[in-house]
């Protein structure tokens, strides 16, 4: 292997050029077009996770400004800035900086934009008029539902669709030959099958098999029930046949360990019941739907999660002996 | 059932060693059975915690079948409060008793900003007041009850003597049956500075804890007023408790603050119940002081009497089913695992920020979606891509460890060899280099 970096494949893979894409290829044409003519109007990009939002964005500056184009971008990640204020301050201040020779704009490209209140969104079309002279916004989002009408109005809207089987297996193919990684049909399948068209999620999967050894179907599926949502499902299980202590202590190991926000496990929790893994009567999900709809609220307003969620397993577990599951 | 309340005086012949104080109150109390409206509508009754001053007024209560109105420490008693409670019942004919107590617990604490006006309103109440009033305070001398003394008669409750205290819990290690060195119960007597209640509950615990009381183990584990002493109080009070007042005040009495409270019981309900639908009543309950306490903290602060009835006696009375377990109070995990865990937290922080900048993702993202495999990769993946793979993302021996756990050394190690390889080869480049140089200067 010599002395080659080794890096997160996701992070390796991942397109520079918008000529490198191999999906979303309307997109992608419309996106070039941009970069010949070198301009460009505020643009909405929206789809599920991995589906190339993000890398169309840098790989669009990238063709526009070059390989250092990220003197000329700005990137903010919504969910991880704090407020719409520290957003401002960072616009405002990148907005003065030097522009590129030859373009009249430089780009913020601002990320999970749909995690944002409609507040801190009418804050953020302001900031789009204000300072629409020297840039152009790239707003990627899951949802475009969840971004206010007045933004999707001053946008050009890209819609990112899930990517293709044989666009995913052949992108795990290229990566598996090129990193000397043996591999068998069979394990690609299951790998895309998993990932419903999440290339980062496909690439990360085929990553951790592969340093587990041959991508085997048996090294696949041990890698994907080994990543987390094995314990969430462990945790509901535990709960269902009344075996609280043992479902807390999962419920811990998954918010302490992975660092998730008690708003994920609810999530996740949701995921599983409302999947057929779980065998309860339909009956039962809906109650269960219920409740946990109630205890995400709670969460959501600001209370306590450990003491929400160790309250849901109690009544998962009460439950769970009643109806002997 | 904790002990404190399985031997708190029930009569009041069970109050003991403060017999003048008793005396001092009967009489009062004598002639408002008879009629006779003493001149002074309410007592102060004063001194050190624990030493029976709200024992002594319970039990006259239930031996002359006395109607009690208790108030405590933390119930508002703001002006209006105290015209809704105290005024009222200052005037009212009971119906079935014959006379109400008006009983004001702590009243040394009254806050003279949250509770502006209470002085001022039991002033107005005492003169004419058709119940005996009677009120208690640790400090009796406080500039802010100047006036109030005027209006009041003062009892003093003594602190016990060390050999009154001994005295008292060599009476429970013998109906416990417990074996207790004399040494041992001296020593809990010293420490608790007279405060009885606080000595019946060190003993408590190390009876329940080592099964015998020794000197050793006394001098090891009993603490002057140690916090967790407390909150095992608190904790065994709401646990235990009969009545809805003893859980209650168990948590307005509490030296610590709802929240550490809060996480207390969150993490000792299922040490204590066992019954799943026991169990479920418990949390719903604290689950929903927790909505409460979200609702009191943006502002809405005279929710806070909720919040203690819902972590009290909402505990408490969860359990209908089945028996409280006798299993050990443990300290909250949570609280313990914060402190821990800050830097598992810092790690997995520095992990999720390094990789969310270089695949250009957020920080969530990379918890929910990247850190899973990689978990995976660093645990059992390949030890050569794996080194590789912690250096190029320069991962700090904290963050390694974090993420590989006890392969930690293995990878280290690793790296370490890697890096030396790295050095070898550069070095032998380069004094090829230098030797090309030579042989090049030379032919000039």
């Amino acid at each position: 292997m010599g002395f080659e970096a080794e890096l997160l494949w996701a992070e390796k893979y991942r397109p520079r050029s918008l000529k490198e894409m191999i999906d979303q290829q309307d997109i992608i044409n419309r996106l070039t077009r941009f970069a010949e003519e070198k301009n460009m109007p505020h643009l909405l990009f929206a789809g599920p996770p991995g589906t190339g939002k993000t890398t169309a964005a840098h790989a669009l500056a990238h063709d526009l400004y070059g390989d250092a184009y990220m003197q000329f971008m700005l990137e903010l990640n919504a969910s991880d800035e704090r407020g719409i204020d520290t957003i401002r301050e960072k616009v405002k201040e990148f907005a003065r900086s030097k522009t590129p020779p030859e373009i009249q704009f430089k780009i913020v490209l601002l990320d999970e934009a749909d995690n944002m209140t409609s507040d801190a969104q009418q804050a953020l079309r302001r900031l789009m008029e204000l300072y629409s002279g020297s840039t152009r916004f790239i707003l990627a989002a899951n949802y475009p539902s969840k971004i206010i009408d007045p933004i999707q109005s001053r946008c050009a809207f890209f819609r990112f669709t899930t990517i293709r089987r044989e666009d995913i297996i052949n992108r795990l193919k290229f990566i598996a030959e090129n990193e000397n990684v043996e591999y068998d049909e069979e394990a690609l399948d299951i790998i895309y099958e998993v990932s419903e068209g999440d290339m980062r999620k496909a690439i990360n999967i085929l990553q951790a098999s592969a340093y587990l050894g041959k991508v085997s179907a048996e090294v696949v599926f041990r890698v994907v029930g080994m990543a987390r949502p094995k314990d969430v499902k462990d945790m509901i299980e535990a709960s269902l046949k009344g075996n609280f202590i043992e479902a807390r202590e999962i419920l811990r190991k998954v918010m302490i360990e992975y660092g998730l926000s008690g708003e994920d496990v609810v999530k996740q929790i949701h995921r599983e019941l409302m999947g057929s893994n779980i065998k309860i009567s339909d009956e039962i999900r809906v109650l269960i739907a219920d409740y946990l709809g109630e205890i995400h609220y709670r969460i959501s307003q600001g209370s306590d999660e450990d003491i929400q969620l160790s309250a849901f397993l109690a009544w998962l577990s009460m439950i769970g002996r009643k109806v002997g599951v | 059932m904790p002990w404190v309340i399985k031997y708190r005086p029930k009569k009041v012949d069970d109050v003991v060693n403060q017999e003048e104080a008793k005396s001092t109150v009967l009489t009062w109390i004598h002639s408002w059975l008879e009629g006779k409206r003493p001149t002074k509508k309410a007592l102060l009754l004063y001194g050190p915690p624990g030493v029976g001053k709200t024992s002594l007024v319970e039990s006259i209560a239930s031996e002359y079948d006395l109607e009690l109105l208790e108030l405590n420490a933390s119930d508002y008693r703001r002006t209006q409060d105290i015209r809704k409670t105290v005024a009222v019942a200052s005037q009212k004919k009971p119906l079935f008793k014959k006379m109400i107590i008006i009983l004001m617990d702590e009243v040394d604490g009254l806050s003279p900003r949250s509770d502006a006006g209470g002085i001022e309103e039991l002033m107005k109440i005492i003169p004419n007041s058709i119940n005996p009033i009677i009120l208690t305070a640790n400090d009796p001398w406080k500039d802010s009850l100047r006036p109030l003394r005027e209006y009041v008669t003062m009892v003093q409750f003594k602190q016990l003597t060390t050999n009154q205290i001994i005295a008292v819990l060599q009476n429970i290690c013998n109906k416990e049956k417990i074996q207790c060195d004399r040494e041992a119960l001296k020593f809990i007597a010293e420490k608790s500075l007279g405060d009885v209640r606080g000595a019946i509950n060190d003993l408590e615990a190390v009876a329940e804890g080592y099964g015998r009381v020794t000197f050793n183990i006394v001098s090891l584990v009993v603490k002057p007023r140690e916090k967790n002493i407390d909150l095992w109080r608190t904790l065994n009070s709401v646990f235990y408790a009969r009545e809805f007042w003893q859980a209650r005040k168990a948590v307005n009495t509490s030296e610590e603050d709802y929240e550490t409270l809060m996480a207390w019981i969150n993490d000792n309900i299922p040490a204590k119940y066992e019954d799943p639908e026991d169990v479920f009543r418990a949390w719903d309950s604290l689950a929903r002081a927790s909505i409460f306490l979200k609702r009191a903290k943006s502002g809405n602060w005279f929710l806070l009497p909720y919040i203690f009835d819902l972590i009290g006696p909402g505990v408490s009375f969860a359990r209908k089913n089945g028996q409280v377990l006798r299993n050990r109070f443990s300290y909250p995990a949570k609280i313990k695992e914060m402190a821990q865990l800050k830097s598992v937290r810092e790690n997995r922080e520095g992990v999720a920020r390094t990789i969310a900048k270089r695949i250009h993702a957020s920080k969530r993202i990379v918890k929910s979606e990247v850190l899973p495999y990689l978990f995976l990769m660093m645990k059992y993946g390949d030890i050569n891509r794996v080194s590789k793979l912690s250096s190029y993302y320069s991962f700090t021996e904290d963050q390694l460890r974090y993420l590989a756990g006890s392969r930690v050394k293995e990878i280290i190690s690793s790296i370490n060899r890697e890096a030396s390889n790295v050095k070898e080869t550069k070095s032998a480049e380069s004094s090829k280099h230098a030797a090309k140089k030579k042989r090049r200067s030379r032919s000039k």
